[in-house]
């Protein structure tokens, strides 16, 4: 066996469920730990920025609407490669990951509907509207919607998780979708003001906080991420005792 | 405190504490039900390749 074969196989090795949960179980409550004290100084330091001068205080939603829209994207984002990875490599945690995955970024993206809708009433003067930007977001609520139906409506784990897998990188096509939708068409959504080559089109007084928020979520993510995946790994050990169970008691 | 718009932010991050506290509370609960599950079924003596559900 050469080199680049024991890197893969050991790469194989460590990333197996029983390995991974020896591996995320002390992780979980240190990553616990460091989310709450970011979303508490996160937090912080938004109630202490100033009023935006055409804004005003609904600068604050901004601080918990942009990390839950950008988690959405990202959460989304991983579950297509652990689509590919389910496809490709037929990993075993890979089709852990988009289940585990699934709830928490149909939450993160219900929370942007909802808070952009709250900051849309008194700053553009509607709840809704069908522009490209809202419209893509609503289509990646109904896609995460739609891929929990999926896994509930097939009963055999193996063609769940090829189809959880299909379906997803299909569904991956809208994330460019969202994010460029705001150059592509004329929206009422404002394009890009921190993701962008340029420098960032917001001051430091609401970057920091809004940067500490979108680190609060994104841990907040890779937290719940790594129970839900260890949830996930029970649910199928739960599973294979009980069919054991039936097998010894057709066999009694 | 919140000007004129407290009636959107308040509820902003309502909404947002509500659903980031049931999405933990939810993850919680079904680890707490799943080890139950696992420690009474092995307890059954039902066999398993590893028998701790930490260590697989």
């Amino acid at each position: 066996m050469n080199e680049t074969a024991i890197k893969s196989s050991s790469l194989w090795d460590f990333a197996n469920p029983t390995r991974f949960l020896g591996i995320a179980s002390p992780v979980i409550p240190w990553l616990g730990a460091l989310t709450a004290a970011l979303f508490a100084a996160g937090l912080w330091m938004s109630f202490n920025a100033p009023e935006d001068y055409q804004q005003g205080q609904t600068v604050l939603i901004m601080f918990i609407h942009v990390p839950a829209a950008w988690l959405a994207m990202f959460c989304y984002s991983v579950m297509s490669v652990s689509a590919i990875g389910s496809l490709v490599w037929r990993h075993p945690l890979a089709d852990v990951s988009i289940r585990a995955a699934l709830p928490i970024g149909a939450a993160f993206t219900l929370l942007a509907l909802v808070t952009g809708s709250l900051w849309g009433k008194p700053m553009w003067g509607t709840w809704w509207v069908w522009d490209a930007r809202l419209t893509s977001v609503l289509v990646l609520f109904i896609v995460y919607l739609g891929l929990m139906a999926l896994i509930r409506a097939i009963e055999d784990p193996v063609i769940a998780a090829r189809s959880l897998a299909i379906v997803t990188l299909v569904g991956s096509i809208n994330i460019p979708i969202i994010k460029f939708s705001v150059d592509w068409w004329n929206t009422l959504h404002q394009p890009a003001s921190v993701s962008r080559f340029a420098r960032p089109a917001m001051d430091t007084a609401f970057l920091y906080p809004l940067m500490v928020m979108a680190l609060a979520y994104t841990m907040l993510f890779l937290t719940l991420h790594l129970m839900n995946m260890r949830n996930e790994i029970y649910r199928r050990r739960i599973r294979t005792l009980r069919v054991n169970a039936a097998r010894q008691a057709e066999g009694a | 405190m919140f000007g004129p718009h407290a009636a959107y932010i308040i509820p902003s991050y309502l909404v947002t504490a509500l659903t980031i506290g049931g999405l933990v509370f939810w993850t919680l609960m079904t680890h707490r039900s799943r080890l139950a599950e696992l420690a009474k079924l092995e307890k059954q003596g039902i066999a398993r390749r590893a028998r701790n559900p930490e260590n697989g």
